[in-house]
């Protein structure tokens, strides 16, 4: 009886033991798929440091497991490896989350200046139009006029950028429009002060030419 | 028999006391020991070696592991990922079969650890690492530098552009082509300035999209002009002959060289630098288009004193001709039945202004004005063409 009872201990201590050596494909794999997926989502570019992180807790969970795998069968526990690939996969997941936010918040950065041009433009639109025209200012509006058509393909080419998730280049071509469009407002003040103080000192019989 | 017994006191092997002895017995037992002591020493030393290395085993190469990974994040943050991609990712999987080799030999009994392979793996990464640093910075030198030369030859080309068309009178007409390319610029400089050399790159190249487009509209303008020529030729000819007839003055205007020549006797006796309408590049067809009339005039009033610029000489703008060409645009819905056809344009002072910036007029400056007005008055000839290649 006793040599029995002896016997199932031993066999369930062995169960249990080779329970515990069964290695963690299952997280590895997800952990695995949990940093292709950030890859994926360009965390290397957008979230750098917690990309590496979970790479690294990723290659240490897979050196844990290699390093059981080494052991004589018997004296294999994944155990910790188990729990190094749970936390890489919810690290690459956080590091991928980041990479999403960061997007975003650039994403959202360049609409919110995409805006600001817009306004910009028409801000120069609207002084243009009521610029006062006369002979020593005319030329000049024109030629305003000139810059801020030029400005409307410039923005086509920054939105498509930006259609195109290339926002660094985007955002650079909206400042170059934004501050262009700033001097021909300013131009355009220029030109009404140029206009405004011919006007407060007429030159004798003063006829507008050349129409 | 005394001596047998001397010197052998074994066992009779025959029997008997007169029989042959044999070596006495204690001898192989001494042998025997001995071999025993042997075989103690020789198990005893390796289990002292093996105890030894479970005391002392042999440790990873962590050093090198570090290294690796220092060189790594080195090449990640020169812009490996970037611009050495293939070197970077190859390191990262040195580094990484390493560190499994590593991991490998940890789980071995220590005695049987060997992590020379790993050392060696790992030490290759950190190469790789490095040259994936130099690569990487030597592109990014070679990047900027070719960046930098093409902006200098772009920057160049631009200020060769802006000369061109400060002398062009299509100026109006396709100034925006190049103030695209100049905002291409701009954002070429941002773009250099956050290190982005490629995209800076791409930048410019746009930008020569829009001094093609600048040169294609230059070229077409100069293309159009090929049929009048002919006509403006024959009027800068009727000028002279009619000038060398009488033997009097005349006016010339060429448009395209900013050019105004006074004639006598069908010879120039002197040229000024001209101003002229801010859209100069046709034929004038209505009041406020900014283009200076082409055509045969006259001066009908002299001004030397009272204009608004300086001196003024008006001329019969429009005549006949001109009266007729707006009738005709009318007409055909070119331009819209509520325009006029303009006056009022003259020969001024006020100019040097170095551009066109004058509603049709003809502009030069006060000092030339002074000159021009010695010779000229009312009833004077002014012909006025976009370009010659006839000229007194």
């Amino acid at each position: 009886m006793m040599k029995r009872v002896s016997l199932a201990v031993l066999a369930l201590m062995l169960l249990a033991l080779i329970g515990c050596s069964k290695a963690p494909e299952a997280e590895m794999q997800a952990a695995k798929s949990a940093i292709d997926a950030a890859k994926a989502a360009e965390a290397e570019q957008y979230a750098p440091a917690s990309y590496k992180v979970a790479n690294d807790t990723l290659t240490a969970a897979n050196a844990a497991k290699t390093e059981q795998d080494s052991k004589f069968a018997l004296f294999r526990s994944y155990g910790k490896s188990k729990d190094m690939f749970v936390r890489a996969q919810a690290l690459a997941n956080k590091a991928a989350a980041e990479a999403e936010q960061e997007k975003e918040r650039v994403k959202q950065e360049v609409m919110a200046m995409m805006a600001q041009v817009q306004a910009a433009v028409d801000t120069a639109n609207a002084a243009l139009t009521k610029a006062p025209k006369g002979k020593d200012t005319k030329a000049e509006l024109a030629m305003i006029k000139n810059d801020l058509d030029a400005l409307t393909p410039q923005m086509a080419a920054a939105k498509t950028d930006f259609d195109n998730g290339k926002y660094l280049v985007a955002k650079a071509s909206y400042e170059s429009i934004m501050a262009k469009a700033k001097s021909i407002t300013d131009e355009i003040a220029a030109a009404a002060a140029k206009k405004a103080g011919a006007k407060a000192a007429p030159a004798p019989k003063a006829a507008k030419k050349g129409k | 028999m005394i001596g047998n017994r001397l010197f052998s006191r074994g066992t009779a092997v025959n029997g008997g006391p007169f029989g042959k002895y044999r070596v006495p017995s204690h001898r192989p037992n001494l042998r025997r020991r001995s071999k025993i002591l042997i075989v103690v020493a020789l198990l005893l030393i390796p289990a002292a070696y093996i105890t030894y290395l479970f005391l002392n085993p042999v440790l990873p190469p962590m050093g090198a592991l570090d290294n690796a990974k220092w060189a790594l994040e080195g090449a990640a943050k020169a812009g490996a990922l970037r611009y050495s991609e293939k070197t970077y990712r190859a390191a990262e999987e040195q580094m990484q079969a390493g560190w499994m080799e590593i991991a490998h030999q940890n789980g071995r009994l220590a005695p049987f650890r060997d992590y020379r392979v790993a050392d060696s793996m790992l030490g290759e990464a950190y190469q790789t690492a490095m040259r994936a640093a130099r690569e990487t910075g030597q592109t990014v030198t070679n990047l900027e530098s070719t960046t930098l030369a093409e902006r200098a030859d772009y920057r160049d080309e631009l200020a060769n552009w802006e000369d061109a068309l400060n002398g062009s009178l299509a100026k109006l007409d396709v100034a925006r082509y190049y103030k695209s390319a100049e905002l291409s610029l701009a954002t070429c400089d941002r773009l250099i300035e956050a290190r982005e050399y490629q995209e800076a790159r791409e930048s410019m190249a746009l930008g020569r999209i829009w001094l093609q487009k600048l040169a294609t509209s230059l070229n077409s303008y100069d293309n159009d002009g090929q049929g009048e020529i002919r006509t403006w030729r024959r009027w800068v000819q009727e000028t002279l002959d009619d000038s060398r007839a009488g033997g009097g003055y005349a006016v010339i205007v060429n448009k395209s060289a900013h050019k105004l020549y006074i004639v006598k006797a069908g010879k120039a006796i002197k040229s000024f630098d001209a101003e002229l309408g801010y859209n100069s590049a046709h034929q004038k067809t209505f009041a406020g288009d900014g283009a200076t009339p082409e055509g045969k005039y006259q001066v009908s009033v002299a001004r030397p004193r009272g204009s608004r610029y300086y001196k003024a000489l008006l001329i019969n703008y429009p005549n006949d001709a001109d009266k007729h060409r707006f009738q005709d645009n009318k007409t055909k819905g070119v331009i819209s039945a509520r325009s006029h056809i303009g006056s009022l344009i003259e020969i001024h002072g006020e100019g040097g202004r170095g551009k066109d910036w004058t509603e049709g007029c003809v502009a030069l400056t006060n000092h030339d004005m002074d000159q021009l007005m010695q010779y000229v008055g009312a009833g004077t000839p002014v012909t006025i063409v976009r370009k010659s290649d006839q000229w007194p």
